[in-house]
């Protein structure tokens, strides 16, 4: 398990601390008074992640930098304080620590500083390799039919929108909630973006479908679809529940009849218009641990149009759609 | 009439009286958008007896719909066999029907989720479209209340930040 050693001499703070970690992250959390009983922790191993304050009596921040660089001891740091002076922001830096939050602390910022560093993700890796493969004859099964519904989805919004339709290559992966994050951070980092999410049901499977836009689309969305008047907000949210309902609609129609079955689509919910990822993803974070994802990625030929279809389906759905595919493992 | 006609006519009434008891509104519409259903929802809804709406266009009916704008909703449903979905967030409501509950309801309107799913006749062709209306007024009331209750909240963290974050400084 991923250790994460908690340095500050207030309790009220090692508390606030401790509470900023992500739910979801399985980590052992251990406590140290100043610095001196850090240097000790470390020692013993427990601080894979040190999260460090810098004014703290017996042994300050810096001097616990300065021991780690000095004794080579293996940690990641990051400084939590209240002093913002730029200055102590550049000398914790060339004392070797990663980054450096400013208290209070918010576990918004907090978690977004672990995705960036990758530190959750390391953990993931080395704790549980298993989760992340998936059977690859089963992944080609999926990505093959996902295949197929592409094809005739795109053909359908060909006709129906004049349009040529660049298909995407489906990625096929069993995720878990916080990876989903790093799987949509590329977008984040260009883009705000608008979301709907839908949910569908059919017999023994049940799942929902992400539709992401980037807001640098809606102009030439709305010129694909005919539309002279100006793009405000309001006109904003008709152009990506069009879009959405072609894409999420002829994808799943295309999915639930090779799996010969029906799936009754749930009201669309809109998640939010320019948000980032992260905060669409966090409103429904805990309620689910691992799926499988199926992510498309559309572009249109001429045209500045970026939309990300993700489908998810629970982990009790795939047995029900093994089943039901299991005809095509056959020799 | 043999048994096996009287079930049938028996089965085909219960169905009748489901279709016109549910709480949903249902109306289906053919290529013309004249329509040919019209259930006991939308009958009370509307003020508007089958007998009176039956084979006129809904345009007519509603001059409120804006005709280019349901037209392009309903295409890809027609040619696609896809459903197609309006919101109440998008419009509030697509046929101005009064607040379910006209004395305790805050609203004068009744928010409307919308659902447009083709019906597939026997020769594969989609011919007709089934409109259906949900009535999603209170799940609006509350989301709009929720709203302003989180910017209040907002504002006040502000405040409360602004006065406490000095003190902490100190601490450090």
């Amino acid at each position: 398990m991923y250790s994460v050693l908690i340095c500050d001499d207030s309790l009220v703070a090692r508390k606030q601390v401790a509470k900023c970690l992500p739910e979801d992250w399985e980590v052992a959390v251990h406590f140290a008074k100043h610095g001196e009983e850090a240097i000790a922790a470390l020692k013993e191993g427990k601080g894979q992640l040190l999260l460090l304050d810098l004014n703290m009596p017996v042994m300050d921040g810096y001097q616990v930098l300065e021991t780690i660089q000095a004794q080579g001891l293996k940690t990641t740091v990051i400084v939590i304080s209240g002093d913002i002076q730029p200055e102590a922001h550049e000398r914790v830096k060339r004392l070797g620590a990663l980054d450096f939050i400013e208290k209070p602390i918010k576990p918004a910022t907090f978690e977004k500083l672990l995705v960036k560093h990758r530190i959750t993700q390391n953990q993931q890796e080395q704790d549980k390799p298993e989760l992340a493969s998936l059977d690859p004859e089963i992944r080609d099964i999926y990505q093959e039919i996902t295949n197929i519904a592409m094809g005739q989805a795109g053909d359908h919004l060909a006709r129906i929108l004049n349009v040529f339709v660049k298909l995407p290559i489906p990625n096929v992966n069993l995720i878990e909630a916080s990876e989903l994050h790093m799987m949509l951070q590329d977008i984040e980092d260009k883009d705000t973006v608008s979301g709907i999410c839908q949910g569908f049901v059919g017999p023994g499977i049940c799942g929902e479908a992400l539709f992401i836009l980037s807001d640098s689309s809606f102009n030439d969305v709305a010129k694909i679809l005919n539309i002279s008047e100006e793009v405000d907000d309001q006109m904003q949210l008709e152009l990506l529940m069009d879009a959405a309902n072609i894409l999420i609609g002829t994808c799943l129609n295309g999915l639930a009849s090779q799996l010969d079955m029906h799936f009754s689509q749930g009201h669309p919910e809109v998640l939010g218009q320019h948000r980032n990822i992260t905060e669409l993803i966090n409103i429904n974070k805990t309620r689910w641990r691992r799926t499988l994802a199926i992510e498309l990625s559309y572009g249109l030929e001429g045209y500045q149009v970026h939309c990300d279809l993700v489908l998810l389906v629970t982990e009790e759905s795939m047995e029900t759609m093994n089943n039901k595919l299991s005809h095509l493992l056959e020799d | 009439m043999t048994d096996e006609a009287l079930n049938d006519l028996t089965e085909f009434h219960w169905m009748m009286d489901m279709l016109q008891t549910v709480d949903v509104g249902l109306v289906v519409l053919n290529r013309e958008f004249e329509i040919n259903l019209w259930n006991g929802f939308m009958e009370s809804h509307s003020g508007l007896l089958p007998s009176q709406v039956r084979g006129k266009s809904l345009f007519a009916l509603f001059p409120e719909v804006n005709e280019a704008w349901f037209r392009n909703k309903a295409r890809p449903v027609f040619e696609l066999k896809n459903r197609a979905f309006i919101i109440w967030e998008q419009r509030p409501f697509l046929l101005r029907f009064p607040n379910y509950r006209p004395i305790t309801g805050t609203e004068d309107y009744m928010y409307q989720n919308i659902t447009l799913s083709p019906l597939v006749s026997t020769t594969g062709k989609v011919e007709n479209i089934c409109m259906m209306i949900y009535d999603v007024t209170d799940v609006a009331v509350g989301k709009k209340v929720l709203e302003s209750t989180q910017v209040i909240l907002s504002e006040l963290n502000e405040k409360v930040a602004e006065k406490t974050v000095p003190a902490n400084r100190v601490n450090d």
